[in-house]
């Protein structure tokens, strides 16, 4: 699994609630929700809240325009001599009555369009994109004046102007939505079932688009507010409606300035800024609660996941004697936050790497094997972080490097290739450039010529050959490109290389080439490298030592021989024996049941204890230590117990 | 056991080729890419055969072939002595209901908003089976009893998001099972699984072939994963079946030398038995460019003179067995 889905996993949450939980963190949101509920009230109940009636037509004297505010006129009176605060009032029903049924209009129009355009696709969609490009492009406001104008103003041909105006960004959203659901897997399956068109676009299109709509809908309210009261203070406003841009047309057209009368002019703006604000808060809200696409990727977190209170160990790093492993991890622990309090991934792990060693991470997906070198690498997502242990590299901590140093340490002494990172070169950049570019960046003193030289031997050396050097990466095959994400990682000469399931997406020929690749490169440079995969056979073929992990913790560690000989976890000898094995086809292979525990709902003891064959009482109320195990490794379980006594 | 469930007689297909600005300077037509060259198998119902071979080999396409989703250039499909390609409409519809498909991923092959229930008994509302809701209710209980989801009821409101990935799978097939096939096309069902629950999806797909007849076409390309379980293997290459053969004999003595190669670099758990692989040079071929002869000569490590002139067919080298080598062309 990759990385994001295996951190993301443990807190997944419905969709529908998960958005709800998203539009909840969001303030304003929640802010923009309150100033258009206040706005909906007024218009609602504008005929009880009204001092006065401002379409009843009353006698007016002089002495009746342009009021100041006072106890009878609360917002004074504007040049018809009628109560501001009445017309500002009623006016919000023109407003919301305008910017519903404008955004209502657009929705379905645009709604429309972009399903057609996104299910159908071909020479209809290109052409319904372009009339929406066309659309796009055009300047709504100038359009909707002529338009208006030429209809006649009324508050029908406005909506109707502004609704027909204003669809395009909705059927952009939702073409674009339609396009990514129709290619989905669910979406296949349906069709291989026999279902038709109707049937996907009920069950499987509208549930995906709606939602997405509906959050594009609030901005499309504010948009066609603004446009009406545009329209409206242009003077083509419906006569006969009260609106606040109407009011603002009056009170300019009608000698409010020259008469200092603020109180005609600024309350039907501050209203107009007040609906436009709350529908604007409330539909960016919603949409960053709602499109998928607004997401950030964990890989720009920054380096700040440390836990301030994390213990320091004052002791100086262990001694550097030759054989000193390269890279040594005590204790590593990871919390990831979510709204049940934290959950820890990596529950206090520890190994050592040597140079010219490869080790094994194993474990399935959720077993912490892609948080432990996402915390070694300090590249931990948002809301992870490391709450006990420590990382020493060559005697340095880890952990306690921030910034520059951390960046440049990632990439010239720890080097990180990870799943589906073929997808990660430069499509716009030649091959070479950005393995010379790596050197360079590594080794400022180098020039032009020789980082591009040393790039072409490179290249060489992960059995691509220099000549496709100057080619684009889409050129490249998966395999071939996974190579040269190898040699990427190679350009920088680091001391460990990462490799977190290199081969997973790839074809087992494929798989064989990268996995010799990589043994050579570890004789050859000497490099540490850490493998981590689920695949068992991956492990025997390429591994010196494995750590086997469950649950986050530590199962069992040893040299690969005698864990695949004598296996000494019970977890460790059920995976080998579900494990298929195409030099034994008669060997029955038995699944492990049950499935690996969930970070929130943690076993008390023995993370593995619910689905071993060998629990005893002890092992569901405590967790167990690591034992020294008779093969020379270390494993963490209660049958390996020196006391005889203890393992009952 | 006469009338084999599944008859497939020399399938081609041909996707059009994307025409290049340099193929269009010089009037040459686009270049055909021709997914499947002629290939051919039975299958009885009961039996499990494996289609492995790499990405590219053409593999998924014969898959969406037997499904019907795509017509064939040439060659037929027969299932339960019907016509495959020559349906339309309501025959269509029914083929539709003998042949379900399995899908690669469990996590993205489940709409995320629809329960477990809704899941399994979308297949009967689309076909209109089932009819009353207790109908419905009562093929979807079997279902999910046959995929192993017990007890039926702890899992009909869930959302896929609760599940793991083996549940998710086995509501899949759940999804597939509701209509009751004869064939089920499983591409790749556990190779987005964990280990250790891969053999439970794998027995479950034997045990529905063993006790209830149905014919299953596992697409994979890990040898492994099928060794224990199919009952007969095809290895395919650029389109061909290159060797077929029961199982035991394909692993024991693979006689092409792509199947050899292919088995050499299959990962075993066992450091002791760290085999010699054979890795061959170069990706897939592309199937727009067929070599000339025999389409494996250029990556083939045996090639001799005749390999790129003279296109093998399946020669027979054992009991059931054969391989499209000229390497066995007199064994």
């Amino acid at each position: 699994m990759s990385a994001l889905i295996e951190v993301t996993a443990p807190a997944a949450v419905e969709p529908s609630r998960w958005a709800w939980r998203r539009f909840l963190r969001h303030r304003m949101g929640l802010v923009g929700a309150a100033m258009l509920l206040v706005a909906l009230v007024v218009a609602v109940f504008a005929p009880l809240l009204a001092p006065y009636d401002p379409y009843e037509s009353a006698r007016v004297t002089i002495l009746d325009i342009y009021q100041k505010p006072s106890t009878a006129h609360l917002l004074g009176t504007d040049d018809g001599g009628k109560d501001v605060l009445s017309s500002l009032l009623y006016g919000a029903r023109v407003s919301l009555i305008v910017g519903f049924a404008a955004a209502a209009i657009a929705l379905v129009i645009g709604g429309l369009v972009g399903i057609v355009a996104g299910y159908r696709g071909g020479w209809v969609g290109s052409l319904l994109m372009r009339i929406t490009d066309f659309f796009l492009v055009i300047p709504d406001l100038a359009l909707q004046i002529v338009l208006v104008a030429i209809i006649g103003p009324s508050l029908g041909t406005i909506i109707l102007v502004i609704g027909a105006l204003g669809w395009t960004t909705t059927a952009r959203l939702v073409r674009s939505q339609t396009l990514t659901v129709r290619e989905r897997k669910y979406v296949m399956r349906a069709r291989a079932i026999g279902a038709g068109d109707a049937h996907i676009l009920r069950r499987h299109i509208l549930p995906a688009v709606l939602p997405l709509m509906l959050a594009n809908m609030v901005l499309v309210i504010s948009l066609a507010i603004l446009s009406e009261s545009t329209l409206a203070f242009l003077g083509l406003g419906d006569p006969t409606v009260i609106s606040w841009g109407q009011m603002l047309n009056f009170a300019f057209g009608r000698g409010a300035v020259s008469a200092g009368a603020w109180w005609a002019l600024l309350p039907p703006g501050f209203a107009i800024v007040w609906v436009v604000l709350g529908t604007t808060l409330l539909g960016t809200a919603l949409e960053d609660a709602m499109n998928p696409r607004l997401k950030r990727h964990h890989l720009e977190a920054p380096g700040g996941d440390v836990a301030h209170d994390r213990p320091v160990l004052d002791a100086p790093p262990p001694a550097l004697e030759v054989a000193a492993p390269i890279l040594r991890v005590r204790d590593l622990a990871v919390e990831f936050d979510s709204p049940e309090g934290p959950l820890r991934a990596v529950d206090g792990i520890s190994f050592d790497l040597r140079r010219g060693e490869t080790l094994g991470l194993v474990g399935e997906s959720g077993c912490g094997k892609t948080t432990t070198v996402l915390g070694i690498l300090r590249l931990l997502p948002p809301g992870g972080r490391i709450v006990t242990g420590q990382v020493w590299f060559d005697g340095e901590d880890l952990l306690s490097l921030d910034g520059r140093a951390l960046r440049s340490f990632r990439w010239t002494r720890l080097s990180l290739v990870f799943q589906g990172a073929m997808n990660a070169l430069n499509p716009v950049r030649t091959i070479g450039d950005q393995i010379a570019e790596a050197i360079r960046l590594h080794a400022p003193e180098t020039s032009k010529a020789e980082a591009h030289r040393r790039a072409g031997e490179l290249l060489e050396r992960v059995g691509i050959g220099r000549r496709r050097a100057r080619e684009y990466p889409h050129t490249y095959s998966g395999g071939m490109r996974q190579r040269a994400m190898i040699a990427l990682a190679l350009a920088c000469e680091p001391d460990v290389i990462i490799a977190d399931e290199p081969t997973t997406a790839l074809d087992v020929m494929i798989q064989a080439q990268i996995l010799e690749l990589l043994g050579g490169i570890a004789r050859d440079f000497g490099m540490g490298i850490i493998l981590v995969t689920h695949d068992l056979g991956v492990v025997a073929q390429a591994c010196d030592r494995v750590v086997v992990m469950y649950g986050g913790g530590l199962a069992e560690e040893n040299e690969a021989g005698p864990l695949f000989a004598t296996p000494q976890h019970p977890y460790t000898q059920q995976l080998l024996l579900s494990f298929p094995d195409v030099a034994h086809p008669d060997r029955p292979l038995r699944g492990i049941p049950g499935s690996p525990p969930r970070l929130d709902a943690m076993p008390r003891g023995c993370r593995f204890a619910p689905r071993c064959p060998y629990v005893f009482d002890r092992c569901t109320v405590e967790r167990p230590p690591e034992y020294p195990t008779a093969a020379g490794g270390r494993a963490t379980c209660f049958l390996l117990d020196p006391n005889e006594e203890a393992r009952r | 056991m006469s009338e084999p469930l599944l008859l497939v007689e020399d399938l081609v297909k041909e996707f059009p080729g994307r025409r290049s600005a340099l193929d269009w300077l010089r009037r040459r037509p686009a270049r055909p890419v021709r997914a499947l060259d002629g290939v051919s198998f039975e299958l009885r119902a009961g039996e499990v055969i494996a289609l492995v071979g790499e990405s590219g080999c053409g593999k998924t396409t014969t898959g969406n072939l037997l499904m019907g989703l795509l017509p064939p250039t040439a060659g037929r499909v027969v299932l339960d002595g019907q016509e495959v390609g020559r349906l339309s409409g309501r025959g269509l519809q029914r083929l539709r209901r003998s042949a379900q498909m399995v899908f690669q991923d469990p996590y993205e092959s489940l709409n995320p908003r629809m329960t477990v229930g809704d899941i399994v008994a979308e297949p009967l509302q689309v076909h209109r089976v089932g009819g009353s809701r207790a109908g419905v209710r009562e093929r979807v209980d079997a279902a999910l009893t046959s995929a192993g989801m017990t007890p039926v009821s702890a899992y009909l409101r869930r959302y896929p998001f609760e599940l793991s990935g083996g549940q998710r799978q086995r509501v899949v097939i759940a999804a597939a099972l509701a209509l009751e096939p004869s064939l089920l096309i499983a591409d790749e069902p556990v190779s987005m699984l964990d280990v250790s629950i891969r053999a439970e999806i794998l027995n479950l797909l034997s045990a529905l072939a063993r006790e209830r007849g149905i014919g299953v076409v596992m697409i994979t390309h890990d040898l492994s994963t099928v060794a224990a379980y199919a009952d007969r293997i095809a290895v395919m290459y650029l389109g061909r079946i290159v060797e077929h053969g029961p199982t035991r004999q394909v692993l024991a003595a693979p006689r092409h030398p792509y199947a050899q190669a292919l088995l050499s670099v299959v990962p075993v758990p066992d450091p002791a038995a760290r085999r010699r692989p054979v890795i061959l040079g170069g990706e897939t071929p592309d199937p727009s460019r067929i070599p000339s002869g025999c389409r494996f000569h250029p990556r083939c490590p045996l090639a001799f003179d005749r390999c790129p002139i003279v296109d093998p067919p399946l020669y027979t080298v054992g009991p059931d067995h054969h391989a499209a080598c000229l390497l066995v062309e007199n064994a």
